[in-house]
């Protein structure tokens, strides 16, 4: 039986290894409604392993992921159902080369959802212009530029209504010049409420936007509390070294 | 010359030709190179034709040459002998070997001192044309020299395929439908058989990996002959045509190759897109529909074109099944009429019909594989 729990996401106890390479080694983590988890921690320490649990497109090895009460790594989970209220963004974007923007959203929406094409076009272009790209709705990924195809993305991830979204670096991929507009409308996202998991490099959204920040390094949380709290005094000798290093 | 650098000219489209003009001793090497070839090429085919127009019992020439006077077609090869000795013969390859010298030499002791690089290259092309008219001309003398006689009666003698260019047509025709319904039925079962031996469950790809292995490790004219004799023959399942089994061979053949350039084709898609697809809460089937195929199909599309043109030329292996003279395909029918008449001429007229429908379709596939390097259609051409 499952207890009475207030989390829209939990995971515990989960581990992965990809061969004999033990990636993650015992995560235990939940998240409300309404908070920015930011997750940090130097290259190769599991971080996007650890979001990729979450929405299963990787499948634990060893531990539970329970998603609105429902456990989620049981196998009879219709994950596709559940992916619908899931939303990620990934570092690389990800878009459909071979449809434009609009279409990239319009896809999920008509082919998962089943709307019908009118209200699949209404509401995407809805979110497009929730990220200021309604006017290059025709234009293909190809057409646009880094900032543009992760906004795309981002719209087309919140088109389908998702209750969590998940960001995997999703600046990392992007010129400088170019980060400031996915940020502010990631800031935007948090500002309405939408629950997010934002793995980032950057520390000042971090600090700005996080209300719960965990560090993860060799596969473990070693530290997690409120960001301004974290940055301000570290306890652990890794975070205060991770810090030193990118700051 | 004013030191002003040139500008781009306005109101133009591309680039602007920066490769200068020409001048008289460039233009008129190039233009030797190119009367060499000409005259090697074009003065023997008018010298052929010209021969072609005489009637009457043979020369004397073409008896020395050992050409039957009452055999069939025999004034038709006799004249190509006689135009291929003719005086006028000799002086187009001597005047084709002289030219070609000529702008041979003009344009590689030019080319480095040319001003332009329009005036170098047309040096260089004038050179490289004169020798390959020279080359030509003096290979055609050294077969003058030989047994002119016999190869114009062995391979053109066109009066044993003239009255057959009937049956060289719907040769053709059998040989382009057997080809084109071969490569659809391997497309789809191709693309069935990818699908099967891309499943990460090895209960599923075993069978397809033993299929495709199978096709691929047994020699294609072995699968004809099995499927027509052992099979169809062997247990006697009725009339069937060869054509039909031969069309089934063809697919499952074809099948199996075109599940190999799939399955690359679909394993060249980067990882992320299917993630992206299963993320939005798609099922692997709409992934694949919907985001991966599409994008494969783009990258299949030349080696399924060489898989085609492959098959064109596979299809002459019917020829080890019983066929009826309707049924016969281009090599068939050039061997049928060798048979008969012990003349290599339908051999020659088969080769012909395949490259006419092998060429285009080479240079279709250069040109679509040019395309996609240049990365235009991955931006264009949305389904
Ligand atoms: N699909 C996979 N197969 C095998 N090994 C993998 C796979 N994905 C990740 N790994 C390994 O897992 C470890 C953690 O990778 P992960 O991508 O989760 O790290 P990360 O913290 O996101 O690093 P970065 O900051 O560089 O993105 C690495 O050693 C990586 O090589
Ligand atoms: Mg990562």
């Amino acid at each position: 039986m499952q207890s009475p729990d207030s989390s829209i996401i939990r995971l515990e106890g989960v581990h992965k290894w990809f061969g004999n390479n033990h990636v993650l080694r015992g995560i235990d983590l939940a998240l409300n409604l309404g908070e920015v988890q930011v997750i940090v921690g130097p290259s190769g320490s599991g971080k996007s392993t650890l979001l990729r649990c979450v929405n299963l497109l990787e499948t634990p090895t060893l531990g539970r992921v329970t998603f609105e009460g429902r456990d989620i790594t049981d196998i009879r989970t219709d994950l596709n159902e559940v992916r619908t209220h899931i939303g990620i963004v990934f570092q690389a974007f990800n878009l459909f080369p071979h449809r434009t923007a609009l279409q990239n959203l319009t896809l999920p929406l008509e082919k998962v959802l089943k709307l019908g094409s009118d209200e699949a076009r209404e509401r995407a272009l809805e979110q497009l212009s929730r990220v200021k790209l309604e006017q290059k709705a025709d234009a293909y990924p190809g057409q646009l530029s880094g900032g543009q195809q992760q906004r795309v993305a981002i719209a087309r991830a919140l088109a389908m209504q998702p209750r969590l979204m998940l960001f995997d670096e999703v600046t990392s991929a992007l010129d400088p010049e170019l980060v400031g507009e996915v940020l502010q409308v990631m800031k935007d996202l948090a500002t309405e409420g939408m629950t997010m998991m934002v793995v980032t490099h950057e520390m000042g959204f971090a600090r700005e936007v996080g209300t719960r920040m965990v560090f993860v390094d060799g596969g473990v949380i070693v530290e997690e509390g409120d960001p301004r709290e974290m940055f301000a005094s570290p306890r652990s000798e890794r975070l205060k070294q991770f810090f030193s290093q990118i700051l | 010359m004013s030191g002003a650098l040139p500008r781009p000219q306005e109101g133009l489209d591309g680039p602007p030709d920066t490769r200068g003009p020409t001048a008289p001793v460039p233009g008129s090497i190039f233009a030797l190179g190119w009367l060499a070839l000409g005259l090697v090429i074009l003065g023997t085919i008018a010298i052929i034709l010209v021969h072609a127009q005489r009637s009457g019992p043979i020369s004397q020439l073409c008896v020395d040459q050992k050409i039957e006077p009452r055999a069939e077609g025999a004034r038709g090869v006799c004249s190509i002998v006689e135009s291929a000795l003719s005086r006028q013969e000799t002086f187009v390859l001597l005047a084709g070997i002289a030219v070609g010298v000529l702008a041979m030499v003009g344009g590689f002791s030019r080319y480095r001192s040319m001003p332009s690089r329009r005036q170098r290259e047309h040096c260089i092309a004038g050179a490289v044309l004169g020798i390959q008219a020279a080359a030509l001309a003096a290979l055609m003398l050294l077969f003058r020299g030989g047994q002119v006689g016999a190869f114009a009666s062995n391979f053109l003698n066109l009066s044993y395929v003239s009255g057959r260019i009937g049956d060289f047509a719907s040769a053709a025709r059998i040989t382009l439908t057997l080809a084109f319904t071969g490569e659809i039925g391997g497309i789809v079962i191709g693309l069935f058989l990818s699908m099967l031996a891309l499943s990460s469950r090895r209960v599923v790809r075993a069978p397809a990996r033993a299929y495709i292995n199978f096709f691929r490790g047994t020699p294609l004219i072995w699968q004809l002959a099995f499927a027509y004799f052992g099979v169809a023959l062997g247990l006697d399942v009725g009339v069937i045509s060869p054509l039909v089994i031969a069309w089934a061979v063809f697919s499952l053949n074809t099948g199996a190759y075109a599940a190999e350039v799939f399955r690359a084709g679909l394993q060249s898609i980067e990882r992320g897109q299917i993630e992206a697809a299963r993320s939005l809460g798609m099922s692997y089937g709409q992934a694949m529909r919907y985001a991966i195929v599409p994008q494969a199909v783009r990258r299949v599309i030349p080696p399924l074109m060489n898989e085609f043109v492959i098959l064109i030329k596979d299809t002459s292996l019917i020829t080890v099944m019983g066929l009826v003279a309707s049924q016969r395909e281009l090599y068939s029918v050039g061997r049928d009429i060798y048979s008969a008449t012990y003349n290599a001429t339908p051999f020659l007229m088969s080769a012909m019909g395949y490259l006419v429908v092998t060429l285009p379709l080479i240079r279709l596939v250069n040109a679509i594989e040019k395309r996609l390097r240049s990365g235009l259609v991955s931006i264009a051409g949305a389904s």
